[in-house]
């Protein structure tokens, strides 16, 4: 009897038993060559031994989900829509390669990207769960994001493949991408941010994340990635990647940094519920630093754990020589440098061209994606590519083409390139700029629109991805008064010459006599 | 948009939560390279209150912000995949505060210098929320030239309106910022915020109070009040009854026991932070020595719903912008 009833309390009590949750918070500086440093905030909060909702369950009830630390209010997005992988960065400026390198980030896309990997069988269209997870995910995080519509939503085959892995083998997964380059980010995106965090910015590491010293940066961005793996079961990293310019409060040139100089605020305290918890700092190489407190050091890198260390902890690094700007030019730090053009004045056509130089000694293979809306159609039988001015046939391989259909579908290139050993690659392509109707345009039409950024992926190092800068496009605009100038051209028209007929038919011309 | 954002911050502090406030800015002058001042808006020239704050949330921004959209979320029509935190969940026991500021003429409001809205279209938008029961009273609030006209054709019942200048007026700039440039914020908005600085979430004061503040001299404009479509005399319409979120705790004696039941309202589910709490008969008998705290609203009716309060702070023009 009391087995039984062993038995059947365990049996009770497994259901209900919360998954295993952790949340790990991590800080990583690191200082650039052109003096400026990078810091990259990650959040990862691991649901273990969870998977992804199966797409065939949407149409019945979920079951219950029992949180602690795992973010709530993105855990019921992602069971609402059945979503196995999500990446959703905001960004705002352009990243260096040439001076900052690869970042740590990967997605530094300027403006709101968003892609997704689900697994279809669902009652709804996988289109239909695209569509309510850029609203919700617009509402979670006060962004335009509900204006990724049809007009941007893309399905790149190679450039975006699932960092982490995707469930049941059984069922087709689907990749839906798309980026909106003007969106910009503001306080009201860290806010809802840092509402998701266990300690929101109370405590810890995220203590640091002060809007008023983020957002005046030289360059920030912010990501949400959800990933799934095997082991490690639903994750979400949360992200903040910053450039700082410490030179740009210094009088003396001086390199110097500390968290009060860079967020102006100090760790107070930790946060308890993080497993770990910990401030990276990289040493740079030439030059004598000191960094305070006393750091563990390991290799290259000095380590800080934040529960461990006296509070309150202002980590700072003080420099023995004043930064001298480098002369002539740095030498790149990634294997390739890409710059992306959009030439030509007249608002009707012009020429896309990308300039693209391999700095290694070896060939080196990337895949060249553009997602472009239809503002602008390419013409796929111009496109060349010229190594030192001779037209070259064998670098272009390998290309998926999805031809823009105007008014409802972007294009979609992809292209295998095999760049030769030190040189500089470029490819050209005519396109002829679109002519909107007068109610799609935008309310500030004369600025132009902001074209999304293409992605250069090197097969080598795995997982690399460049994105370009983004571009601006100007397309024709109408005199927005014209239309009711002629409304009333007509109508005046119109009125003159129905009212004279309209005498003439209907009045006697009679002589009167007065007397 | 320091004059929409300097109401977003005095509801807040009146107790409204930012899941019942729906902002639409259209620019971003805060997070803008040109700010000199980052995630900072000020509405003084002195700078010694940041507008934008550590946890702001706007809900629409940027090109988001269009007559189209305003329209839909005072009547509700949406798609369902639209997100709780864009739409206005009200019912007719939800008091809405409508505050809209940008460049405007005799009866229009124009969005993003593109797009207006005419006093016509806000009149038929609240007439449709009233046959939908979408609101138990309205405070329709304007700043923009000729801001009288806009609400010159409301017709629907238990709407107060007030703008900052009649027909033929000119809107003016209050204070301007020698380091950004600009003119930061309206006089309108100015000498009503001033007010308000005075208020808390217990105050009194009514709305006949703050009508009664309006010094036409210092505004530049002649500000206007209709109330006819009101059906409470204003000197008993309390400030809070529609910028604040209010509920009062009361401590009863021992001796004047009541039985109680609360009784919550399953009607205004939608709104969470609403406090709905109606009060049955008490009956006489003093059998308990238990100290009974309860919740009740305030007003003259018997029921009281802080629900959801909109500011509209429709923005055209950069910053306070001298209107024309």
């Amino acid at each position: 009897m009391w087995n039984i009833r062993y038995f059947l309390l365990v049996g009770l009590c497994v259901p209900t038993l919360a998954a295993i949750e952790s949340f790990f918070e991590e800080l990583s500086l690191r200082n650039l060559n052109d003096g400026k440093v990078a810091s990259r905030f990650s959040f990862t909060t691991r649901l273990e031994g969870v998977s992804p909702r199966d797409p065939r369950t949407l149409g019945f009830d979920d079951e219950a989900q029992h949180y602690r630390v795992f973010p709530l209010a993105l855990g019921q997005i992602l069971r609402e829509y059945g979503v196995s992988e999500l990446h959703l960065t905001l960004n705002a400026g352009r990243w260096d390669y040439d001076r900052w390198g690869y970042p740590e980030e990967k997605g530094v896309g300027t403006g709101a990207e968003l892609w997704a990997w689900m697994g279809d069988g669902a009652p709804m269209s996988i289109d239909n769960r695209w569509k309510g997870l850029r609203n919700a995910l617009a509402g979670l995080f006060c962004a335009s994001l509900g204006s990724m519509d049809e007009l941007r939503t893309t399905a790149p085959s190679q450039a975006f493949p699932p960092e982490g892995r995707l469930p049941s083998v059984d069922l087709p997964h689907q990749l839906r991408h798309a980026s909106l380059p003007s969106e910009h980010v503001c306080t009201e995106n860290l806010t809802p941010f840092l509402k998701l965090l266990p300690c929101k910015s109370l405590s810890g590491i995220a203590s640091l994340l002060n809007p008023h010293r983020l957002f005046d940066a030289d360059w920030h961005g912010m990501g949400v990635h959800v990933l799934w793996g095997e082991e490690e079961g639903v994750e979400v990293r949360l992200a903040f990647q910053s450039v700082m310019d410490p030179l740009r409060y210094s009088l003396s040139m001086s390199r110097d940094w500390s968290f009060q100089s860079l967020f102006s605020r100090v760790i107070n305290k930790t946060c308890p519920v993080a497993v770990s918890s910990r401030v990276t700092v990289a040493l740079p190489q030439q030059d004598a630093i000191e960094i305070k407190p006393n750091p563990s050091i390991e290799g290259e890198a000095a380590f800080f754990d934040v529960a461990t260390v006296a509070k309150p902890l202002n980590v700072g690094m003080h420099w023995q020589h004043n930064f001298q700007y480098p002369l002539g030019e740095p030498i790149p730090l990634t294997p390739l440098s890409v710059q992306r053009t959009l030439k030509g004045s007249s608002q009707d056509r012009g020429q896309l061209s990308l300039v693209i130089i391999n700095h290694e000694t070896t060939t080196v293979y990337a895949r060249y994606l553009e997602t472009m809306p239809w503002l602008v159609q390419f013409h796929l039988h111009t496109l060349q590519a010229q190594v030192k001015g001779i037209t070259s046939g064998n670098i272009i391989s390998n290309f998926t083409y999805v031809p823009a259909v105007p008014h409802s579908r972007p294009t979609t290139f992809e292209a295998m390139l095999s760049l030769p050993p030190r040189s500089t690659i470029h490819l050209t392509m005519d396109v002829t700029k679109a002519f909107l109707r007068y109610t799609e345009h935008q309310p500030d039409a004369q600025r132009g629109w902001d074209l999304p950024p293409a992605v250069i992926t090197p097969v080598e190092p795995l997982n690399s991805r460049m994105y370009t800068a983004g571009l601006l496009v100007d397309l024709a605009t109408p005199d927005f008064s014209m239309p009711y100038n002629v409304i009333i051209f007509t109508c005046s028209l119109m009125a003159f010459i129905f009212g004279s007929i309209f005498n003439l038919l209907t009045r006697k011309f009679v002589v009167v006599r007065l007397d | 948009m320091a004059n929409a954002l300097g109401m977003y911050r005095t509801v807040k502090r009146l107790g409204i939560p930012d899941s019942n406030i729906i902002l639409m800015l259209a620019d971003d002058v805060s997070c803008n390279p040109r700010n000199k001042f980052p995630a900072s808006v000020y509405a003084q020239p002195g700078r010694h209150l940041d507008l934008y704050g550590d946890n702001i949330e706007v809900d629409y921004r940027g090109y988001e912000v269009t007559v189209e959209n305003f329209i839909r979320v005072l009547t509700g029509r949406m798609e369902p995949s639209v997100p709780r935190s864009k739409r206005l969940l009200t019912d007719d026991r939800s008091n809405i505060f409508v505050y809209m500021t940008g460049h405007g003429g005799n009866e229009f409001l124009k969005f993003q210098d593109n797009e207006e809205i005419s006093a016509f279209d806000i009149a038929d938008a609240f007439e449709q929320m009233y046959q939908k029961k979408r609101y138990n009273e309205i405070l329709f609030m304007i700043d923009t030239c000729q801001a009288n006209t806009m609400y010159s054709k409301l017709y629907s019942p238990n709407i107060l309106a007030t703008g900052s200048s009649e027909k033929g007026q000119n809107s003016y700039s209050h204070s301007s910022d020698n380091d950004i440039g600009v003119a930061v914020i309206d006089a309108f908005t100015h000498y009503i915020l001033e007010f308000m600085e005075g208020i808390n979430k217990t105050s009194q004061m009514s709305m006949d109070d703050l009508i009664k503040s309006w010094d036409v001299s210092k505004i530049g404009s002649n500000p206007g009040v209709r109330s006819d479509l009101f059906n409470r005399p204003l000197y008993n319409t309390r400030i809070t009854d529609f910028f604040g979120g209010v509920a009062q705790v009361e401590v009863e004696s021992p001796n004047s026991f009541h039985e109680e039941f609360v009784v919550c309202n399953e009607a205004d589910s939608i709104e969470k932070e609403s406090v709905q709490v109606n009060r049955t008969i008490p009956t006489s008998s003093p059998t308990s020595m238990f100290h009974h705290v309860w919740l009740y609203a305030k007003a003259r009716k018997h029921l009281r719903t802080w629900a959801a309060l909109v500011i509209i702070g429709s923005l055209v023009g950069w910053v306070g912008f001298v209107k024309r």
